[in-house]
């Protein structure tokens, strides 16, 4: 999965228009960022990346780009 | 709306679906009381979506961590509050904490399994007697580890074996309990594969009893259930016939030359479909066949000696070369439904695009073209779930041959009244009986047309109005020469001082133009008569569907009360001292079965 096809999940995830997140933005001040989008995120990564990913390993990410460096989505270039 | 069908979809689109769903119309609302023995966040999230889908708009009470036991027990003020219509107790074999002990005498494992059920029935009478509301259940699932490998499916003293006698004493109190439903967890983890129903990184770090695929297969039962619960269930199959009931053209491979029977592993996967489609109809499923071609040759194809069909297993058959929608909406017309309870299945994908386009309301499912899989198709979508079968179902076939005798016949009168006297109508109308409970709570939530309030109720509300004295609650069933209809109309009225309110007055479909409100409407009056009620209130709340009762209340000889507002009418009839029967060619019979006893219904369970 690429870095736009990551960001564009999470917009999916987090309710938001496609297109509005970049990647800096906190976690802590999206307003759908809760334990839902947490498991959310946590099946999608196993689903399209096969990629496991931790509660403890989210709790350490403090914005979307932290967790797509979890997500092993690839850099556009 | 349909739903994606596959889990990541279903997950990243959740706000989206959610936000859609929203802004439909005709949304019933139901209160949904989630009691988890595990976390419950995601069930609930994913349960939302499900029941929107599904025509319901839930409102939800969620408690907290594996507190099931405590908010019942000690009755927790926002749960009581709440005043849940759904209970749903969402445990797992995980919240057994009583197995057995390795080589225990089956003495003491049956006392421990009697010690579960007493637990866990204390739960459900509670809710039952303290909210009065529907109670779902999960049976248990498998656990993934077996610690006695194969022993454990003969060893009284091992899990799976200690599980499974919990299952079938979960569907015994099932059989006996009308306001119980099993959510059957044990299926389901079957069909979803243990290896992704249990997750343990979903357990150990979030204590959930089930993977997110679990869940949505969970929510989607559950919402199943619900929906058939409020009548959504569908009531009608349209079947095509070239393709879809056998291999082949019948008209131009000629009946001999059909892929169909064991000779043939296509044959064979039409002739096990076609299986399907007759347990379906034994069990009051209307089938209809619209297909494009001619009539006689299309029939032949029911003679051909592997068909498990019989032209007589369809209630509607429509093969001409007319457009499919055309048909269709015959069909309906026909058979007295609305297009929304029909389901059409047709192999052929562009009929499936333009009937889809045509008729919206109809739900078409995307079957492929591999027989071998309609069937699975069809049971993915809960289309048909039943939360009970009552007699009326299984007769409902001998109802359509009965009334296509009735339809020639009136063709050969030409007063209506006299058509009427020949038929040698009866009615038996007579206060709600625990024999008829079930059929009365399913007339209740799956009748939109002739219906005045569109109120719903569930089977424990039912229940409490049967034994309450400030109810008038009226059942009606109507036979005739050509056969019995069953039970067709309901009838409820609450007293306060000298006046009767009605809150619920509907009718089947099956008997309009009888005149059966009629007989209904003179043995109100003469129930009110006997208990000093003076003056009836009716009450018409318009819906989409009931626009044919509008004048209902006037053509009694109501009286409007000036205080309409909006959707909801209000009409009064003061009853006279000489009050004459309205209906002219009922003959309203005694009910001849004992009556109840003062004491908690015992329902009819098939």
């Amino acid at each position: 999965m690429t870095r736009t096809e990551f960001l564009l999940e999470m917009d999916e995830i987090l309710g938001l228009p496609p297109g509005t997140l970049r990647g800096h933005e906190k976690l802590d001040e999206l307003e759908h960022w809760d334990s839902t989008s947490l498991i959310t995120f946590i099946a999608l990564a196993d689903c399209n990346n096969d990629t496991s990913v931790s509660p403890e390993e989210i709790v350490n990410c403090s914005t979307v780009g932290d967790l797509l460096r979890l997500a092993g989505a690839e850099a556009t270039l | 709306m349909k739903l994606p069908t596959t889990v990541p979809d279903l997950l990243r689109n959740r706000q989206k679906l959610k936000r859609s769903l929203l802004e439909q119309d005709g949304l019933v609302p139901s209160r949904i009381a989630i009691l988890g023995g595990s976390t419950t966040a995601e069930i609930k999230s994913m349960l939302e979506l499900f029941l929107l889908a599904s025509g319901i708009r839930p409102t939800f009470f969620e408690s907290g961590y594996n507190r099931y036991s405590e908010d019942v027990l000690f009755e927790n003020r926002n749960l009581w509050t709440f005043k849940p219509d759904v209970v749903f107790f969402h445990t797992t074999w995980q919240n057994i904490s009583n197995f057995p002990e390795l080589l225990e005498r089956e003495t003491e494992v049956e006392r421990r399994a009697s010690h579960e059920m007493v637990r866990f029935e204390a739960l459900w009478e509670k809710v039952h007697i303290g909210l009065g509301a529907l109670v779902i259940q999960n049976n248990f699932d498998l656990p993934r580890l077996r610690p006695l490998g194969n022993l454990e499916a003969s060893r009284s003293f091992t899990r799976v074996n200690f599980l499974s006698r919990l299952n079938e004493e979960f569907g015994k109190f099932a059989r006996n309990h009308h306001w119980f439903l099993i959510n059957d967890i044990h299926y389901l983890c079957a069909l979803v594969g243990l290896d992704n129903w249990f997750g343990r990184s979903y357990w150990y770090n979030f204590h959930m009893a089930l993977s997110p695929t679990a869940i949505v297969a969970l929510a989607r039962n559950i919402a199943t259930i619900v929906k058939a619960v409020y009548g959504k269930s569908k009531k009608c199959l349209i079947l095509d016939l070239d393709n879809t009931l056998w291999g082949g053209v019948v008209g131009d491979d000629g009946v001999n030359n059909l892929v169909l029977g064991r000779d043939h592993p296509v044959g064979e996967a039409f002739l096990d479909f076609q299986k399907y489609l007759k347990g379906l109809q034994e069990r009051g499923i209307i089938l209809a066949v619209c297909s494009k071609n001619d009539p006689d040759t299309a029939k032949e194809g029911f003679s051909h000696p592997d068909s498990v069909l019989r032209i007589e297993d369809f209630g509607s058959f429509k093969a001409n070369w007319n457009p499919k929608p055309q048909n269709i909406r015959e069909i309906a017309t026909e058979l007295n439904i609305g297009l929304e309870s029909i389901v059409f299945v047709d192999d052929n994908p562009a009929e499936r695009a333009l009937v889809s386009q045509a008729i919206p309301e109809l739900a078409i499912p995307e079957v492929g073209s591999d027989v071998s899989l309609f069937a699975e198709i069809l049971e993915r979508e809960g289309y048909f779930e039943v939360h009970q079968i009552v007699q009326d179902d299984l007769d409902r076939a001998n109802y359509y041959k009965a009334n296509a005798q009735r339809e020639a016949t009136e063709l050969t009168f030409s007063d209506y009244g006299s058509f009427l006297d020949s038929l040698q109508m009866r009615a038996e109308i007579a206060p709600f009986r625990s024999l008829y409970l079930e059929r009365i709570t399913q007339l209740i939530n799956k009748t939109n047309q002739f219906n005045l309030t569109t109120r719903r109720y569930t089977s424990a509300e039912v229940e409490t109005i049967a034994r309450d004295p400030n109810y008038i609650a009226l059942y009606g069933r109507l036979a005739d020469k050509f056969g019995d209809n069953g039970l067709v109309s309901v009838l409820i009225g609450q007293i306060a001082d000298d006046t009767l309110y009605v809150e619920a007055w509907l009718m089947s479909c099956r008997v309009i133009k009888r005149e059966m409100e009629l007989s209904m409407f003179d043995a109100l009056v003469g129930q009110c008569q006997l208990r000093g009620v003076r003056r009836i209130i009716g009450v018409y709340v318009r819906s989409k569907k009931n626009s044919m009762v509008a004048t209902h209340y006037p053509e009694l000889g109501f009286q409007p009360t000036g205080e309409s507002h909006e959707d909801r009418e209000l009409w009064s009839f003061d009853i006279p001292l000489n009050n004459s029967p309205r209906s002219r060619h009922i003959e309203r019979t005694e009910d001849q079965s004992p009556a109840d006893a003062q004491s908690v219904p015992v329902p009819v369970t098939i």
